[in-house]
This record gives C-alpha cells, sequence and structure tokens, in this order.
C-alpha cells in the first residue's frame, strides 16, 4: 500500500518539518539550559515574527526583506523581554519565570489581536515559490525545498558556534556552572542576554520563514509552544542536540504516521513524549541534570 | 407609554418579515400580540431580553462578534425593538467550551430568565445547551451557527430552532452537482472531527447515488497546520475531484498548502462553504481562485435584498458581512416575528416560528415545521478575481430550496 516514493516524499517532508522546528526549539532548549527559565513565551515570539513580516512584505513587497528584517524585530522585542522582565528573577524559584512568561503569552496574545484582529493571517509569498522542484523520483513542493535548505543552513550555523567558537565554549561552560564563569571574571548577565536575544531571533526567523506556507492567528503562540516543549523533553531539557535530535525525529514520525494512519499524527507525539519519559525520565540527551 | 408610538412605527411596514400573518393562525396571533404589548409573560416588564451564549474569545471570537453584529443590527433597524418591545441584551461568553456553555445556559434560563437565546458557534456546546433548554422550557433557542446535524436528527427539543444550517446543508445537495460538473472519481479531505466527518458522510452519499466514486478519504486533525503529510496520500491518487470540509485557519493552510504542493492543476477541488469563505478568502489569495464551494450565504451575491444588506453592514462595521453576521440578522428576524405575534411566551413562539418565511439576504429561507430547521436556497460558489484583485465568491449556480430529510414529532 505505502510505495517506495510515498516513503522518499514523507521522508523529505519530515526532515523539512524537523529542520524547521529546529528553530523553535533550539532557542527554548538554550534558554533553559542556560537561565533555568522554561520561556513559555517563546511561542510568542515565533508569532510575533510572524506578523512582523506580514507587516513588511505588506509594505515592501519582499519576503526576502521580511526574512532579513522580522527576526531582528523579534530579537529587539526578546532584548527588552530579557532585561526588563526575566532578569530580576534569575536564581528565584524557576515557577516564578513561568508564571512571568505565561503572564507575557496573555500579553502578547492580546496586542495581536487588538493590532491585527483574531482572523488568520498568512504572509504572501512570492509566485516563483508557487509549484514544485523535480527532484527525478519525486516532485517536491519549492517553497519546502527552500525552507528545507535555509533551516539546514541556520541549523548548522549554529552547531558551529556553539562548538566551534568562543562565545559557544562560553555559553556551553555557563550553562554548566554560571558561578564558576561569573567569578573567571566573565560577564554571566551578558551572555544571558545575548542568548535570549539570538534565542527570540531564531523563533522570530522560523515565524516568518512558516508564516508565508502556514496561517497564522493570535493563538498561534501557544499552539506552537505546546508542541516545542514536548519536543524539548523528548530531546533533554538544556540539551542542543537533543532539540535537534527530538525535532527531526518529530517531523519525520509526523509525515510518516499521516501516511499509515492519518488521525494519529498528532497524538504520535505525545505518544512519543510519553515512552522517551518513562524510558528515560531526562530525555534522550540530557546534558545538564534536570534535579 | 412609548410601547404605543412604538407598535405603530413597526405596523408601518418597513419591516422585512411580512408573510407571518398568513402562516400563524389568525385567532393565536390576535391573543398572543395582545400579550406582546402588554410586556410579555415570561421576561421582566416590558421588555424581551436576549441572552447570547456565544464566544467572545479564543479561536471562534470574530464567529462569535459578527452573530452578534448581525442580530444587533436587525435590532437597531427596528429603533431597538423586537415585535415593538424594548430589547434587553445579555452576553456570557461560552469560550467555545461545552462546560461554560453549558453554565451560561444555566444561568441565562434561571437567574437572567431570558426569552430568547442566541447561540452557539460550536456544536460541542450545542450539545451541552440541549438538555437544559430542554428541561428548562421557558425560553426559545435561536441556534444561529452550530451545524451538528445530530441537533435535528435526534429532535432535542421543540424549543431549538435553527436560523443557520445543519451540516447536512454544505455536503448533501453538493453531491448530485459534483458529480455532474466535477467529475465521477472524488477523493475527500476532511477535519477529523464530528463536523467533519458528517460533512464526508453526507457528501458521499449523494455522490454515490449520482454514479460517483470515492477513491479514498483523508481525516486530519482538527488544527493541523501542516496538511502536506496528508495531501501525499491524494496527489498518488487518479481522481478527477478532491471534496473537503476544513474551516477558519484550518481551511486557510489546506488550501494554500493544496496549491503550493501544485495539486490545484492535478484536481478540481470543491467543499463545504467555510472552505473558501468571506473570511479565509483574504489570507488564501492565489491558491483559492477556481475552486467550488457551496454554502446558504454569499457576501457577494447578486440581489436587492443582499446589496441592501452588504451596504448596510459594510456602513456600521466597515467590512463585508460573513455568513455568520447574516445568521445574526436572520435570528433576529425571527425573533422579531415571534415576539411581535406571540409575545414572549416560549410555546407560543414556538407556533409562529414553524413554518416561517424569513426575508433573509441569504436568498429563499423558511424554518420548517417537521425539523425546526431552515430550508433555503444553496449557492454553488467559484472563487475568481475580484474587481480590486482580491478573490471573491462568484454565484455559479443556486440550488434551490433544499432542506433535511429528517422529521420530529415535537
Amino acid at each position: 500500500m505505502v510505495e517506495v516514493t510515498s516513503l522518499i516524499r514523507a521522508t523529505f517532508l519530515g526532515l523539512q518539518i524537523g529542520m524547521t522546528l529546529i528553530l523553535i526549539t533550539a532557542g527554548l532548549t538554550l534558554i533553559f539550559g542556560m537561565m533555568d527559565v522554561i520561556n513559555i513565551a517563546h511561542g510568542s515570539l515565533y508569532m510575533l515574527g510572524a506578523y512582523f513580516g506580514l507587516v513588511l512584505v505588506q509594505f515592501t513587497g519582499q519576503l526576502w526583506l521580511a526574512i532579513l528584517i522580522a527576526p531582528v524585530l523579534v530579537a529587539v522585542v526578546g532584548l527588552v523581554m530579557e532585561v526588563v522582565t526575566l532578569r530580576p528573577l534569575y536564581g528565584r524559584n524557576p515557577l516564578d519565570a513561568i508564571l512571568l512568561t505565561f503572564g507575557l503569552v496573555i500579553l502578547f496574545e492580546e496586542a495581536v489581536r487588538i493590532l491585527w484582529g483574531a482572523q488568520v493571517r498568512l504572509i504572501e509569498a512570492p509566485a516563483i515559490f508557487d509549484g514544485s522542484v523535480d527532484l527525478g523520483i519525486i516532485a517536491y513542493p519549492s517553497y519546502r525545498a527552500f525552507l528545507l535548505g535555509i533551516s539546514t543552513v541556520v541549523v548548522l550555523a549554529i552547531w558551529l558556534v556553539l562548538t566551534r567558537t568562543n562565545l559557544g565554549i562560553l555559553m556551553r561552560a555557563s550553562a554548566h556552572d554560571a558561578e564558576m564563569i561569573d567569578a573567571l571574571g566573565i560577564n554571566v548577565s551578558k551572555v544571558f542576554t545575548a542568548v535570549f536575544v539570538v534565542g527570540a531571533g531564531l523563533a522570530g526567523l522560523a515565524g516568518v520563514l512558516v508564516g508565508a506556507q502556514q496561517g497564522f492567528e493570535p493563538t498561534t503562540g501557544v499552539q506552537v509552544i505546546i508542541e516545542a516543549f514536548a519536543i524539548v523533553v523528548i530531546g533533554g531539557l538544556g540539551s542542543f542536540r537533543g532539540a535537534v535530535a527530538g525535532a527531526l525525529m518529530v517531523g519525520l514520525m509526523q509525515a510518516y504516521v499521516a501516511i499509515i494512519y492519518p488521525t494519529l499524527t498528532e497524538l504520535s507525539v505525545f505518544v512519543l513524549m510519553t515512552i522517551v519519559l518513562l524510558v528515560r525520565p531526562t530525555g534522550l540527551f540530557s546534558e545538564t541534570t534536570v534535579a | 407609554m412609548a410601547q404605543d408610538t412604538s407598535t405603530t412605527t413597526t405596523d408601518d411596514g418597513h419591516r422585512s418579515v411580512s408573510r407571518r400573518s398568513v402562516l400563524a393562525a389568525g385567532g393565536a396571533a390576535g391573543l398572543a400580540s395582545i400579550a406582546g404589548c402588554l410586556g410579555g409573560l415570561g421576561g421582566g416588564g416590558g421588555t424581551v431580553k436576549v441572552g447570547f451564549a456565544l464566544p467572545y474569545s479564543g479561536t471562534y471570537s470574530l464567529l462569535g462578534q459578527s452573530i452578534t453584529n448581525g442580530f444587533k443590527m436587525r435590532v437597531d433597524q427596528l429603533d431597538g425593538q423586537l415585535g415593538g418591545t424594548e430589547v434587553e441584551y445579555v452576553q456570557k461568553d461560552t469560550e467555545g467550551d461545552p462546560n461554560t456553555g453549558a453554565t451560561a445556559t444555566r444561568e441565562f434560563l434561571t437567574e437572567e430568565q431570558v426569552d430568547l437565546i442566541v447561540g452557539p458557534v460550536s456544536s460541542a456546546v450545542a450539545a451541552a445547551m440541549a438538555p437544559i433548554v430542554n428541561s428548562n422550557a421557558n425560553a426559545i433557542w435561536l441556534n444561529a451557527n452550530a451545524g451538528n446535524d445530530d441537533l435535528v436528527k435526534n429532535c432535542v427539543t421543540k424549543y431549538h430552532f435553527r436560523t443557520s444550517f445543519s451540516n447536512w446543508h454544505p455536503s448533501a445537495p453538493m453531491g448530485q452537482w459534483v458529480y455532474d460538473n466535477l467529475g465521477e472519481r472524488a477523493v475527500m479531505t476532511y477535519a477529523d472531527y464530528a463536523a467533519g466527518q458528517q460533512y464526508v458522510k453526507n457528501f458521499g452519499e449523494t455522490y454515490r447515488e449520482a454514479g460517483g466514486e470515492i477513491l479514498t478519504e483523508v481525516g486530519a486533525p482538527l488544527g493541523t497546520s501542516d496538511y502536506s503529510p496528508f495531501l501525499q496520500k491524494i496527489a498518488d491518487t487518479d481522481a478527477d475531484v478532491v471534496y473537503s470540509f476544513f474551516a477558519g485557519g484550518d481551511a486557510v493552510n489546506y488550501i494554500k498548502q493544496f496549491h503550493q504542493q501544485g495539486l490545484s492543476e492535478q484536481f478540481e477541488q470543491a467543499g463545504g462553504g467555510f472552505l473558501l469563505s468571506a473570511d479565509t478568502l483574504p489570507a488564501q489569495g492565489a491558491a483559492a481562485i477556481g475552486k467550488y464551494s457551496i454554502l446558504h450565504y454569499t457576501p457577494w451575491k447578486e440581489s436587492e435584498r443582499n446589496n441592501q444588506f452588504v451596504d448596510n453592514y459594510r456602513s456600521a462595521h466597515d467590512r463585508i458581512p460573513n455568513v455568520y453576521a447574516c445568521q445574526g440578522y436572520d435570528s433576529a428576524q425571527a425573533a422579531d416575528a415571534a415576539v411581535d405575534e406571540a409575545g414572549t411566551d416560549p410555546d407560543s413562539m414556538i407556533g409562529v416560528l414553524e413554518g416561517l418565511e424569513i426575508d433573509s439576504p441569504r436568498g429563499y429561507m423558511k424554518i420548517t415545521e417537521e425539523a425546526h430547521d431552515p430550508e433555503q436556497d444553496m449557492d454553488v460558489r467559484q472563487v475568481v478575481e475580484g474587481p480590486d484583485g482580491n478573490p471573491i465568491n462568484q454565484v455559479v449556480e443556486t440550488l434551490g430550496r433544499k432542506k433535511v430529510p429528517w422529521t420530529c414529532d415535537f
């Protein structure tokens, strides 16, 4: 029943879904890993990216410009959010940060509703993205090919920064023992801000990229964060490798389950999460111990 | 005091529910209108109390607001009155949640003592409301959107009147039309919950009766944002046409991704009207062009009655009315006729509403005696590029006077 071409197509699709999800889960997991902050408003930053992209495309007509500028705008929102609201809460009970970011979710949702209304919006993609590219064995939707490409490049770049640069080493070190890094004379607070801003920017990038393919509305932030959390839990909270592996697993699984038994597609993510939690309660790739 | 003048204002005939006096039994109507002038039997003194059980927050808030807008617009045209009686509104947010909706209904019927309940949007909320309305038996329920077939099939309560549609309307009548016009082999895609399942069941039945073949059907979970995994399944078939049920954000994503996947060239796309509606078309854009849908109200329909409704709505709300606004508007027309002839006694109002013809912007509309459900014209529409370049629904054919095949013995 399931043919080889269907499987190949599902694999490409799953890879793309997974790669794009990493843009969201990477920031979420790094922010938790370093600051012990569970940022429930991370999905809202994704949503803001989509709305900023919408406005930019409406005014300039250039999706490319929106892809470049919207993430920067979201990063600025992230900067303000970190400095003004989160910074005073570091070192306090993690529940405080959860409550705060939950409040921000409501704030962002209502703000978006007031500014753009409750109806579903979608960014108009250039006509060159209509239709498919021929990959020999299968035809693949052009915009998805673009998404797969750009997401892969960005994910590779994050990985290189984390493993090959001083900043990356500093980030990983701060995640392990922020106090010691502070004692060594490094301004940990600045590293935190930098990570938060970059994480916000990545979520914004995902928002504008996906916003040209999937509709978004004020409740999108909440919908996104639930799936993103499931992925991060599967991969191991705080682990970048975990976020990558979790997102790819979830993306591929969704694509395969949809051609075999469509009804279970959405549920499958949470079934996987439950199994992982039972077998490995800290997730597949946990680096920091979640005490 | 002010009621005497108001009765004359409303009797001068600028209202559009004109056939009611023919339909209602003369004697009963006479008695009832006296009761109406005296200020009603069930409600507070001298007013008719309308309770909106609608979602004002969450995904469906736009729908709830549109229904409210439509209803209030009609009442405003009647100088703030229904059947010559001053109107008092109570709003409760159902949040689209059955429990919240049930609580709101209970409060409406016991504490607030409303005469009419208008709502809800969600069929799950409607199912929770039905037993409460039935057991309290002290108000008329104007169902201004929830389309679940079971509400009518199971004859939930005699106080329930649909001023909107059954899921049957935008599904079953299209089977024959699709077979005649779009092709003999179909696949069906749908949002996998009660409404979606009813749409494909109804359509599948009439399409097969017409001689068509259903090759496969694919249900995607409600709220799916990425339909590509599901679309893979239909891409490999040699069907002529895809029939679908999706609504709101799902409809936007589905149509957009269907098009991006190149499937617009491979298949004709048809569906229930919510697939391609005034609310979703702006976001669907060029991807929607050429696709077919069927619904009981089309804002772009050319008729004097509709043009007038659209103009009024546009000047009040600065946008064209959607189907929900029309349903709210017609609910107010039904309420006006009922209160005018029967006052606010719910059992008397039933007599007026059964068989009531409503001069609706949608076209022909009558609330049937046997199902308390509309008999109405259904428009088959195709999305075309409008004068300003934005996609609009153009009526291709109107399938006249469709009503559900089920009957109740109330």
